[in-house]
């Protein structure tokens, strides 16, 4: 058998080792020289002290004997047992509990002094027990208390006193006591403790300091230096995280607070209706009453701590969302175009639409509601609508108007110095009004002067509208006095027991008879007014009147366009005059059919609201309720071009002289739909395929409502809920865009222009 | 043996290597001098063993001195009287005898602090110089470095040195070097070894042994508790144990035998005992076999019994560290019941989580239980709950002496049983890998590995290893499991191991 190489194999630990008897290999010493082979493994001693006497003693006598013997033993320095008094000081017997001992959490905190009374204080115990009440743990405790209310100084006799709850004779016996013992004692406490390591370090190799604090440091591998930059980052994730946490659950307060707001409101707003408080007295007078009990604490009501929240909402929401308002964009005050929505309901209400001064609590207010509830709805979806249109893009920006703690805010209107807030001013009287373009009636309308020296008709609602409308413009020209507090001052009354319609032939005796004022353009021609600057022109449809119900507050804001330079032919205008009726009349029989059954409801806010806004179409048809796409198709065909400008600052197209010697014919009031997607900045260029007549109005919008927002997707929605309250609810403003471009494609070469981002309320100037 | 006549003031030192002749021209023992000691054997017979003066200190104007036995384990370092000195054959401190090897002296620890504290002596207080530096400052007598000051130590030394007013310069003199060796070791050579851990002033924070004894000082090289009184027993310590330092220089200090408070006279410990009412370690009962049980201490949970434990079993194991908290440490104390209640015998202490595969940091059977298979049986405990935890472990290093002997006793009689009562299946020859001794055991393999070697069982034969059984190895091993009637039960076991990493801290 040849000798096996010196180097064997490593020892595989996962490898099957035979077990033999040594007996059973007589040869295996020839392989004795093969076991160096396998590296010794280390003991895991230190190497001084592996080679200490005794314990190489110890080694060689195992490994010779197979066991220790006792001399091998490595010696250790010995001590003496039994105590002879150790049964006496552990008294008692302690039997073993059947169970396995468990000990229960903080069982082990004995309310026990730390102190222990030494021989010293026996004596003095003793002592002082002929003198007064003391057991040795209450001199314990004294002791004890002293010990730990003492830092580097000690406790004074008065601390002391404070301190311990026995009477001041022992108190005093036993601090001085304890200040002389203490000052005796070289050490820091008389309850000996193991010495604490100091803050500043400085003990850090003190051996008598013990049990330091592990510094929170992680425990890093060796060699893995980027373990704690992992580390400090895992810390400030968990930071940061925690922060998260935290700020979510105030998001949850504030939520749950603001659903609180809700529920309050709605209380506050049924109460008020239960109450028949429209006017808002009760409101009023709540408020100075709770003015006059807490004077000094403003918490507002309801209707201001809930513009309040929304104002928080704001400055939340403004960090996040971009700023996508067009910074040229000059807004009106919310005040001023809030008024509209105002009016609406109350006007729808009162079948009248009075413009008088409002109540301190107003739509204004109740616009600043922004949770949608059900007494509301339609409403309050546009509001809800407009406000998250708001929040949305932030329209006002700085200029938002933002509630200051404390102050009292009234309602617009009530306060305002607006001239024709005043119903009694003469000069803002409603009156019959005739247009030159088209030339008829309008019905009850007031003149104001808007902003930038623009005319606005403002229109009131009456009864007696479809015979207003039926009036024939040339027939009188009869500047009379009317009594204006009749039609005039209708929203303050909020009355629906107005007389019945009488007849026309009454209303005509009365015009003629001077009782009512009715202003009439001076000049009536029919095409020749070329002037883009005539003031107060509302094209008003002819259609039905029957149906026409609302209408006169989103009028409000229309006035002469600064660019009027529509022009059409009068061939032209009457045709699509009669393509007009045709089609208004199509939207009658739905919007008839829908009111049928609504009527019931038709005094709700709701059928009000819808009414209301019918007034989109009033410049159209009185009856009809005008969807966009119908406003626009109805352009179209008037082969008006139409542009929309943002702010009144859109260019206009190369083709927009002002050429045509036709009046501009615009549409002066929109309805809220209208309202909305014009609002959307859709410029429409429009441009007629006959090329008669290309002009280009700019419809100037200065007033953007605040519920129009650049945002178009969003606008496209609000359109759409827009479009919902006017019950029409097949058309959606998106497919009324689409209907208009078929339209124009239809009929003429029509360019649907630019969406610019920004919009508008339209003020037709 | 040689006596001094005149004793000298205690403080007063003398340069390194110069014995000074004392008038009649006898010389003067100091710090660091080596010289035979009389020591007695087991056998109770004389020895003169080398041995190291490591203090000085003067009692009832009688001189004594500590004394290290060279390659003696330290814990049979004492105090001695002059006349156990075989002053013929005083060996003057050398400036070469840093280290064991150079020397020739292996066994004492590589820095001689001793030396230190001569030449502080002679160069003056304020002697701060390198460690390094100090070969060439023994025999020029430089001034002190001027650099060390900065160091953080360097107040300590001057508070130290303040401190034992007590009359022996045996806290005096070790004080200053110790300090001073602090100084050193953070400023100077132990730079490097410091700085590779990335904590250069504190040790590391895991484990609960130290390996690198140069943040050790004379004070923590010599024994600083004459006498505990535990329960019944008194015991003597063998090494140093940071308890309040005002209780080091009583002769017994009294611990409560349950609790394990340390007070410092009889009385208080009797008062201890009307409040105190545990009769077991405060914790949870795991394991009871008869008279046996086994307690579960958090140290984080329990840190006033967790700290006693510690401070006691310093006394006994001198790699033990106690220089941070006990809160990652779990405490396994085994008890043996009797009519008073649950007496300690011993315990170990185990990481709540070890990145090294530690199963134990600390172990110790208290010294009146020692050779009697407690030990073995703590041993035994600590690899049941591996068991239980389905890991293999090893005990934190460095071993003790005793550490070694007994582990290597365990894991031979552990591995022995599983050898001998290895069945051949099929006629064939039985066969078994490490791996799997290693799980069955849940000793760790390098262990198996080792003790296989230290039985010298595994050979290379005929091209593979093989595990042999010896005739001298089977009889002793049934010699000595005949002998060995205390076992851990499995089935008394009421364990379940926890997943510390999961709850944030410990």
């Amino acid at each position: 058998m040849s000798k096996l190489s010196f180097r064997a194999r490593a020892l595989d630990a996962s490898k099957p080792l035979p077990v033999f008897r040594c007996e059973d290999l007589p040869d295996l010493n020839e392989y004795a020289s093969i076991n160096r082979a396998v590296p010794q493994m280390p003991t895991g001693m230190e190497k001084e002290e592996e080679s200490e006497h005794h314990l190489q003693r110890a080694i060689s006598a195992q490994q010779v004997y197979g066991e220790k013997r006792d001399n091998m033993v490595i010696p250790v320095p010995e001590a003496e047992s039994n105590i002879s008094y150790y049964d006496s000081l552990y008294p008692g017997e302690f039997r073993m509990p059947k169970q396995l001992i468990h000990i229960q959490p903080f069982s082990l905190d004995t309310e026990q002094p730390d102190y222990d009374l030494d021989s010293d204080d026996e004596a003095f115990v003793n002592k002082l027990r002929k003198k007064m009440e003391i057991t040795p743990l209450q001199f314990e405790e004294m002791i004890d208390r002293l010990e730990k209310g003492s830092g580097q100084q000690l406790v004074t006799l008065q601390e002391a006193k404070l301190l311990l709850k026995e009477d001041d004779d022992l108190i005093r016996e036993v601090f001085d006591y304890w200040t002389r013992k203490r000052k005796a004692c070289k050490s820091a406490s008389l309850i000996p403790v193991v010495k604490q390591e100091k803050r500043d370090g400085s003990s850090t190799n003190d051996p008598y300091v013990a049990f330091r604090r592990r510094t929170e440091k992680m425990q890093t591998r060796k060699n893995r230096k980027n373990d704690e930059a992992s580390y400090e980052k895992m810390l400030k994730l968990r930071r940061d995280l925690s922060r998260a946490v935290t700020i979510l659950e105030m998001i949850k307060r504030r939520e749950k607070s603001k659903r609180e707001l809700l529920h309050l409101t709605l209380e506050i707003v049924e109460k008020r209706y239960s109450m028949a408080d429209f006017g808002g007295e009760v409101m009023a007078e709540v408020l100075a009453q709770r003015a006059l009990i807490k004077p000094t604490y403003t918490m507002p009501l309801i209707p201001l701590s809930s513009n309040q929240f929304r104002h928080q909402d704001h400055l939340e929401l403004k960090d996040f969302k971009p700023k996508v308002r067009a910074p040229f964009l000059v807004r009106t005050k919310r005040k001023y175009e809030k008024k509209p929505k105002v009016l609406q309901p109350s006007s729808s209400v009162s079948q009248q639409s009075g413009h008088s001064s409002l109540p301190a609590f107003n739509a204004k207010d109740l616009n600043q509601y922004d949770f949608p509830s059900s007494d509301e709805e339609p409403f309050s979806q546009m509001l809800s609508g407009s406000s998250e249109a708001e929040e949305d893009s932030d329209p006002d920006g700085p200029f938002a108007f933002r509630r200051k703690a404390g102050c009292q805010y009234y309602a617009p209107g009530q306060g305002s110095n607006w001239p024709w807030c005043d119903p009694g001013d003469p000069r803002y009287r409603y009156s019959l009004t005739t247009l030159t373009v088209p030339h008829r009636c309008v019905g009850l309308a007031r003149r104001r002067v808007g902003r930038g020296g623009r005319f606005l008709l403002d229109r009131a609602h009456s009864d007696l509208d479809n015979v207003f409308y039926g009036l024939d413009p040339e027939m009188h020209s009869l500047p009379a006095q009317s009594p204006n507090g009749k039609l005039a001052s209708t929203s303050e009354s909020n009355t629906s027991d107005r007389p019945a319609p009488p007849d026309l032939g009454h209303i005509l005796l009365n015009i003629k008879s001077c009782r009512w004022r009715h202003f009439r353009p001076r000049t009536l021609p029919r095409d020749s007014d070329s002037s883009g600057l005539y003031r107060g022109l509302t094209r008003v449809s002819m259609a039905n009147p029957r149906t026409q119900t609302g209408g006169s507050t989103s009028q409000s804001r229309t006035g002469p366009g600064p660019a009027p330079a529509a022009a059409l032919t009068a061939e032209q205008y009457q045709q699509h005059q009669e393509q007009l009726a045709l089609m208004q009349k199509q939207q009658l029989e739905q919007i008839q059919q829908q009111q049928a059954g609504n009527a019931p409801a038709a005094l709700t806010t709701q059928g009000l609201v819808s009414k209301t806004l019918d007034s989109a179409s009033a410049q159209f048809a009185a009856s009809a309720l005008v969807t966009t796409e119908e406003l626009l198709a109805i352009k179209a065909k008037e082969e008006i071009v139409l542009g929309i400008g943002v702010n009144g600052v859109f260019p206009p197209a190369p083709s927009a002289a002002n050429s045509s010697g036709m009046t501009a014919q615009t549409p002066s009031g929109h309805g809220a739909a209208a309202q909305v997607l014009m609002g959307n900045s859709v410029r429409l260029g429009m441009s007629s395929a006959g090329g008669t007549v290309n002009s280009i109005t700019t419809l100037n919008a200065r007033h953007i409502p605040r519920t129009l927002t650049a945002v178009p997707p969003s606008a496209l929605k609000l359109a759409a809920a827009a479009t919902a309250n006017c019950q029409v609810p097949k058309v959606t403003a998106a497919s009324s865009l689409d209907m208009v471009v078929r339209e124009n494609h239809d009929q003429e070469t029509t360019a649907l222009n630019s969406i610019a981002d920004s919009t508008v309320a339209m003020e037709v100037t | 043996p040689v006596t001094h006549n005149a004793p000298l003031p205690p403080c007063k030192r003398r340069g390194p290597g110069r014995v000074r002749s004392v008038g009649d021209g006898r010389l003067e023992v100091i710090e660091g001098c080596r010289l035979p000691v009389l020591r007695k054997n087991q056998e109770n017979e004389d020895e003169w063993p080398l041995a190291e003066i490591l203090s000085v200190k003067e009692v009832a104007s009688r001189k004594l001195y500590y004394v290290h036995y060279i390659d003696f384990n330290k814990r049979l370092d004492e105090w001695v009287t002059p006349d156990r000195l075989d002053l013929k054959k005083l060996q003057l401190p050398k400036k070469e005898a840093k280290t064991p090897t150079k020397n020739g002296l292996p066994g004492s620890r590589p820095s001689s602090p001793e030396r230190d504290v001569v030449r502080a002596g002679r160069e003056g207080e304020s002697q701060m110089s390198k460690r390094k530096a100090e070969s060439v400052s023994l025999t020029t007598q430089v001034p002190p470095v001027t650099s060390v000051p900065s160091l953080p130590g360097s107040t300590e030394v001057t508070q130290a040195s303040v401190y034992p007013s007590n009359g022996t310069s045996r806290r005096l003199i070790p004080s200053q070097p110790g300090r001073k060796r602090k100084a050193n070791c953070v400023g100077t050579d132990e730079d490097s070894q410091d700085s590779s851990d990335g904590i250069p002033s504190a040790p590391r924070m895991t484990g609960s042994l130290v390996s690198d004894r140069s943040h050790d000082d004379i004070i923590t090289r010599m024994k600083n508790i004459d006498c505990i009184e535990l329960g019944r027993h008194r015991l003597k310590p063998w090494y140093f144990s940071p308890y309040p330092q005002e209780l080091t220089a009583l002769p017994i200090l009294y611990l409560c035998e349950f609790c394990l408070k340390y007070l410092k006279s009889l009385k208080c410990l009797q008062r201890h005992l009307t409040k105190c009412n545990l009769r077991h370690p405060p914790g949870n009962e795991i394991y009871r076999k008869g008279t046996i049980s086994f307690f579960e201490i958090d140290g984080r949970k329990n840190k006033t019994y967790s700290q006693n434990l510690c401070l006691l079993a310093k006394c006994f194991l001198d790699h033990k560290t106690l220089y941070y908290d006990t809160d990652p440490f779990l405490f396994y104390v085994m008890t043996e019941y009797d009519s008073k209640g649950f007496h300690i015998v011993g315990y170990f202490s185990k990481e709540k989580e070890s990145t090294e595969d530690y199963n134990v940091a600390c172990i110790l059977t208290l010294p009146p239980y020692q050779r009697r298979g407690y030990g073995k049986l703590l041993i035994e405990f600590s690899y049941e709950l591996s068991k239980v935890e389905g890991k293999t472990g090893t005990p934190e290093k460095p071993l003790s002496d005793l550490g070694l002997l007994s582990y290597r006793s365990y894991w031979s009689q552990t591995i022995l049983e599983i050898l001998m009562d290895l069945k051949s299946d099929n006629g064939e020859r039985p066969q078994i890998t490490i791996n799997e001794i290693s799980e069955i055991t849940s000793v760790k393999k390098e262990d198996v590995i080792s003790t296989l070697q230290y039985l010298n069982l595994i050979n290379y034969y005929k091209g593979q290893y093989i595990l042999t059984l010896s005739e001298d190895i089977v009889e002793g091993h049934e010699r000595a499991m005949h002998k060995r009637h205390l076992r851990i039960d499995p089935k008394c076991l009421h364990f379940t191991p926890k997943d510390w990493s999961k709850r944030g801290k410990w």
